[in-house]
């Protein structure tokens, strides 16, 4: 089972959901701290949909504070980055090049989108820490070539 | 960029040099949980705190000698800078380090933190061979 779980994790890395960080943050996994990645990843998850729901009343206020938004979403981009989420980080940058340009419709396509890969990496992760919790405690993590 | 392994990991004497106390300030719960963790599995003793405030509170106990303090300077609520200059002016340029987290490595990012007293940089994200690197790079220079 644990060769599922090892398969789950690099098909996310194939697909660009997840990048080198995640496998960084594996590497801070240990006997006393045996759940770390999906620690922080439920702590991501909780922040992020925070920053989510203010910058969907920022926009719906229809009121674009590009500034406002910017910071929101460096504050995103960064702990995307720290947790490895790939695809997220990506539309991030988009959306904050969009601020910079003062270009509302490009802000919310890509908010859109942004919010897409976030709830599918989400569920993703869900799928990948129960069964990585199923299969048991891993050997040392290995990194695939 | 590939992260291998550092030589200076696999050996726990070599570790005397970080053993001590440190800060991380991060406004954002990710990157702090993440580097307290990294900083401890190189050996650190950690406590986290999320405000300029708290930070200097820490260092004003004379009961917890810390002797590093990291610094995320991507905080949108509180201005890293502001808490660096603050700390300098308090405690001087000697003590505690300072190592800064950050986002970019643009000129003028280095250069302020230069100005601030700033000891290191690290770019984010943050590697556990880099902070290993640049945190005994810094204790070692501080100590010659």
């Amino acid at each position: 089972m644990q060769r599922q779980v090892a398969l789950i994790k690099q098909s996310l890395l194939d697909q660009g959901y997840l990048d080198e960080q995640f496998m960084e943050l594996e590497e801070l996994q240990d006997d006393a701290n045996p759940n770390f990645v999906e620690e922080v990843a439920t702590l991501y998850f909780k922040d992020s949909a925070r920053l989510i729901n203010n910058i969907d009343q920022a926009l719906e206020r229809g009121s674009f504070d590009f500034n406002r938004l910017d910071n929101y979403m460096h504050q995103f981009k960064g702990s995307s980055t720290s947790i490895g989420a790939s695809k997220v980080k990506t539309e991030c940058t988009m959306f904050r090049e969009y601020c910079r340009a003062g270009n509302a419709e490009g802000c919310l396509r890509t908010f859109k989108q942004l919010k897409k890969e976030h709830a599918t990496l989400r569920k993703k992760l869900e799928q990948y820490f129960q069964l990585a919790r199923q299969a048991g405690p891993k050997e040392t993590a290995r990194r695939p070539k | 960029m590939l992260a291998g392994k550092a030589p200076g990991l696999q050996h726990p004497n070599s570790n005397s040099i970080l053993r001590g106390l440190i800060i991380t300030l991060a406004y954002d719960d990710v990157n702090r949980t993440v580097t307290k963790r990294l900083l401890e599995k190189i050996g650190c003793e950690v406590t986290a705190v999320s405000s300029g405030f708290e930070c200097l509170s820490a260092l004003s106990n004379v009961e917890m000698p810390y002797r590093v303090v990291i610094l995320d300077l991507q905080m949108p609520e509180m201005d890293g800078f502001e808490v660096a200059m603050k700390i300098r002016k308090f405690y001087g340029y000697h003590w505690p380090l300072i190592i800064a987290l950050t986002a970019s490595t643009e000129d003028h990012v280095r250069e302020r933190c230069l100005q601030m007293g700033v000891n290191g940089m690290i770019q984010k994200p943050v590697l556990l061979h880099v902070m290993d690197s640049e945190l005994r790079r810094a204790l070692q220079s501080a100590s010659e």
